[in-house]
Order: structure tokens, then sequence, then C-alpha cells
């Protein structure tokens, strides 16, 4: 079943066309790997996908229905997911907090419920600590729980947004470049938890240049151009598909 | 969260309770009746605690939600003016519709409320720093249209013959009075305290921190960012605006001079020096800039030989100091946390 399409997406910023007519799907527990050289349009997608930039034409579909300019907190409820390419972990706040936050349905982000301590309110922060306490634990950030989410090294922020996504309990994540400025045995380790999470159900769109990790862990890659999809297939297809390697070589 | 926070009080209860024993204590025929050299050093504690009101909402919205408000006392002064133009009595030169008290109290702080509704729909799904531009403006424009508007207002000499509630209540002269009021004003802060802080101590604050730190992450993570910082907007316009009413209705007269940029200026300095985002530390700084000022007095009354105009402008300069002492030495506050600093801030 289609989990995600993407039909003809068009986004300019001004006379830069970024996004030029995309189109494609993502079907249901499938890793999809997106590629493409620098300025393809592959974030600007990701931005229009997830809500955070408004598309000037084209339509987005998720679990079979049109979201096309829904709310990124919309989305996120939904079950559609993000991250993003520069870590963005709320480094005033711990990184318990980051994991706790997005909780969703909590009755105590409510004004009245929060003022009345409620029994709902508690009982729900309970539930949430030990879903954060085992996806830090997941993450091997069990014992940073109590830190601020500044102090972490870039790897162990990577690590934080993947926790921090997956509290929401998605269908689809999002990730971009989640291999990107981390070591090698971090990026096993980050390609091994998303495989487990691939077989526990969840559907992956990885935006990554990082081409060897990648294509050892994708189905399908869709590859982009100048804003438009190029190619689409298993990867070792892709990878030997002439117009793709023109466009990696500069042609 | 300091040390300060932690204490065992549940501040909303004895707030509450503390509320609730004042009112009671305005219906008895029993008053305190402090000496007469008290009364400045009481009056100043009128207006402190008239001022915790506004600063709590400030916090609210600045110290934990990152909004930066810059007009806090434009909603104060349309909550004051509301109450006043509509209970006024024959007001000299003004309009006055002579209404009872409660109704002054409800259309002021909804009056209030709806100023921060159309600031907050106009600007929050704006970039930052036009709420900060917009608010300021709105202040300058609250202040011009009292001046302009004097056959409505009474312009400078502003609206006399305003009931006065509490007062009125409490029997045993001025000093009495004064005393009630800081009571009743004073277990209303107390108990804005008590549920602001648990709102702040929440999951709910847990989401305004984060608004703070990254409203678009925030947004992306399933929260609808602009009800949460309209809401909050809301809730301080509204504490802001119920000071503006309580400060009418203890004076029994709205005047401009209630509601300059002093009260902006006097409300920011005290919650960058606590510390913005301590609940409590804010209250403390307010405590220091509103000690200054009895403090200069104090002096003034000793050393008779030093006009007040001076005494007023070396207070100026030493709480400019403090300030920039804060700034340079603890950018985050006496009490603040700089772990939780923004960054660019």
């Amino acid at each position: 079943m289609t989990l995600l399409d993407v039909d003809g997406l068009r986004r300019s910023f001004g006379r830069l066309v970024a996004v030029d007519g995309a189109s494609f799907e993502v079907r249901e527990g499938e890793i999809v790997g997106m590629i493409g050289p620098n300025g393809a349009g592959k974030t600007t997608l990701f931005d229009c996908v997830s809500g955070i930039l408004r598309s000037d034409a084209g339509t987005v579909s998720f679990d079979g229905r049109d979201v096309t300019g829904a709310a990124p907190h919309e989305l996120a409820r939904r079950g559609l997911v993000r991250t993003f390419q520069q870590t963005r972990e709320l480094t005033t706040m711990s990184v318990e907090e980051n994991v706790l936050l997005p909780t969703p349905d909590h009755p105590g982000e409510r004004a009245v419920h929060a003022v009345a301590r409620t029994g709902a309110h508690r009982e729900r922060e309970r539930a949430a600590r030990e879903r954060a306490t085992d996806l830090l634990e997941t993450f091997d950030l069990g014992s940073m729980a109590e830190e601020y989410a500044g102090n972490l090294s870039g790897g162990q922020r990577k690590l934080l947004e993947l926790a921090r996504a997956l509290m929401l309990d998605p269908k689809l994540l999002l990730l971009d470049e989640p291999f990107a400025g981390v070591n090698p045995t971090l990026t096993a380790n980050i390609a091994a938890s998303i495989e487990s999470l691939n077989e526990d159900g969840l559907t992956l769109l990885i935006i990554e240049h990082e081409l060897e990790t990648l294509t050892g862990l994708v189905d399908r890659l869709v590859v982009l151009a100048d804003g438009r999809v190029l190619a689409t297939g298993p990867p070792d297809q892709v990878m030997e598909d002439e117009r793709v390697i023109d466009a990696y070589l500069g042609g | 969260m300091s040390r300060l926070e932690r204490l065992p009080v549940d501040a909303t209860g004895v707030g509450l309770a503390l509320f609730v024993l004042s009112v009671l204590f305005l219906y008895s025929p029993l008053f305190v009746s402090p000496p007469g050299w008290t009364f400045f050093v009481l009056e100043l504690g009128v207006l402190f605690v008239v001022y915790v009101l506004i600063l709590i909402g400030l916090n609210l919205q600045f110290g934990h939600t990152g909004l930066t408000n810059f007009g806090p006392v434009a909603f104060f002064a349309v909550g004051g003016y509301t109450a006043a133009l509509l209970t006024a009595r024959d007001p000299y030169g003004a309009v006055g519709l002579g209404m009872p008290w409660p109704v002054g109290l409800g259309v002021g702080v909804l009056a209030a409320v709806g100023l921060g509704a159309l600031v907050g729909a106009a600007t929050l799904r704006l970039r930052d720093d036009f709420l900060a531009i917009v608010t300021l403006a709105v202040a300058e424009i609250v202040h011009g249209l009292i001046e302009t508007f004097r056959t409505v207002t009474g312009g400078p000499i502003g609206l006399q013959n305003v009931p006065r509630p509490i007062p009125d209540m409490t029997g045993g002269g001025g000093g009495a009075e004064i005393v009630s009021t800081i009571l009743v004003v004073g277990s209303l802060a107390l108990l804005a305290y008590g549920v602001f802080h648990r709102l702040t101590a929440s999951p709910y604050g847990r989401v305004l921190r984060a608004i703070r730190a990254d409203e678009q992450v925030t947004e992306t993570l399933g929260k609808r960012v602009f009800r949460y910082k309209f809401m909050v907007l809301i809730y301080g316009s509204a504490l802001a605006g119920l000071a503006g009413v309580l400060y009418v209705f203890y004076n029994g007269a709205a005047s401009p001079l209630f509601f300059t940029i002093d009260v902006t200026v006097t409300v920011w300095i005290g919650m960058l020096i606590g510390g913005a985002g301590s609940d409590r530390g804010v209250i403390g700084g307010l405590a220091i800039i509103m000690g200054f000022r009895l403090l200069t007095r104090l002096l003034n009354q000793e050393l008779p030989f030093v006009g007040q105009d001076q005494f007023a402008s070396a207070r100026i300069l030493l709480v400019g100091l403090l300030l920039m002492l804060v700034i340079r030495y603890r950018p985050e506050g006496i009490w603040g946390d700089a772990r939780e600093r923004r960054a660019e801030s």
C-alpha cells in the first residue's frame, strides 16, 4: 500500500525553481533513499512534504489522505515525522525533556490539567517517562538523561533526534542526512537501528550523501536532480543508470 | 531549577486561603492601623504587589515562552482605564458611566484580553521581533489615545470618583485602607504566582520552553505552537489588565501618571535582574528595584539638603549600574539558570 504519494510537487524561491514537479511514492514497510547532487532540491522537498514550506503546486498524500498544505504539527500527529539536516536538539532543555516533549495527546499540556494537576496528567507523564527512558537506553543515552542537550557530542545529538522522533510513534520517518558528521562506528549503529525499526514496521525515507551505507540499507533509491525525479529503482540498478552517473559527475 | 523553586509550599493553596482570609478580614469590623510614618513604605508595597501581577504575566511570556512584550503597560492601562470609565460617577471633564465596580473589574480584564488577542492575531505568525515592535508601538498608541481623547479620559487630569471597593469596606482610615489593599492584592498575586508556577512546572511549561528554544522543531514534534503563544499572550494580558483595574480601584482614580513607560521599564529590569524564567527570581528582582526606590526616599528624608530630583536621578543611575553589572557578570540574572538561557540572547 502506498503510504506517501508525492505528485507534481513544485516550489520556487524567486526565480530559482528548487523543486520542479517531483513525483514519487513510498510504500508501507519500505526504506527509500533519496540521493542527488547538492542543490538538487532534496531538503526543500522534505520541507514541503513535512509542511514547513508551502508548495506552489502539486499534491502530497499521506496514509490515504490529501495532506497538501497541512500544518507540521498536524502531520506529526498523523505519523509523518522528520528530522533535520543540522541537528536541532533543544539545547536549553535536558536530554530527557527533549524526548518527553513530543509525547502525543498529553493532558498535562493543556492549561486546565496542568494547573489542577489532574490524575490523567500524572498518569500520562509517568507512562511517557517510561517510554522515554526505554528510548534513551536503546540509543545509549540513558546516562545522559539529566544532562542539558547542549552538552552532547555531535553523534549523540543525532541519536537524540532519532529517539525524540520515535516518541511520536511515527508511521513514516523522514531522515535528513542521518550519517552526516558521524564516525564510522556510530554510522553502523544508526544503520542497525534503522534496520531494526524497519523490521518493526516503520517506513523510512532517508536523504543521504554517504552512498555506501545508504545503498546497503534501502530497498529503493529515488534520484533527484534539478528538482525533478531522475530515476528510481533498486540501488544496484539505479547506480548503473547513465543519467544518474552523468548528474553526479556534473554532466 | 534552583533550590529556591523547590520549597515545599504550594503557593496556589496558600494564596487562595490568604485571599479568602483577607476578604473575610475586609467584612469584619477589625482593621490594622499602622503608624503614620510607615505610610509611604506601605504605599510602595501596594505598587509592588500590583507590579508583581504584571510581572508574573510578563515572565510567562518572555521568561518561559520567549515572547518579547515591550508594552506590558498598554494592557495595564487598558484594564485600568476601562474600569475607571465604566464605574466613575460624574468625573470632572470626562466620561463616567457610574456602573457597579464588579462590572468594571470584569470588563476591564476582558478589554486587556481583547487587546492581547488583537496583538497576538496580528503578530504571532510573523517573526519573533514583530511582537516586540508592535507591543512597543501599542503602548505608545494607548498612551496617545488617553492624551488625545481628553473629553472621555480626562486627559492629563484623569478620571476621579472611581469606586474604591477595598478601602470603602475597611473602615479605620488611610493606613488601614493601605494594609487591607496589600493583603487582598498581595494574596491575589500569590495565587497568580501559584497558578502560573503550576503551569510552568508541568508539561505545559515544557512546551513553552521548547517554543523558546526552537519554535519550528516544537511544531514538527506535534505541538500547536501558534495556539500556545496566543494563549500565553492572553494570560499575561489578563493579569496586567487585572493589575490595572485593582490599581485604579485602590486610588479611586485613573491618571496617565499611573501608566507611563516607567511601568514597563520597572518590571522588565526586575525580571532581567532576578532572572527571566525563574518564577520566584523575577519577583526578587522586582523587590530589589523597588527597594532602591524606598532606600532613596528614606535617604532623602535624612538628607534634606539634597533635592528630590537629584535623588530621583541618582536612583536611575544606580538601577542602570546594577543592570549593567548583572548583564556583564551574571547575564542569566541573579536567580536565573545559565544553562536555560538562549545562546543568542
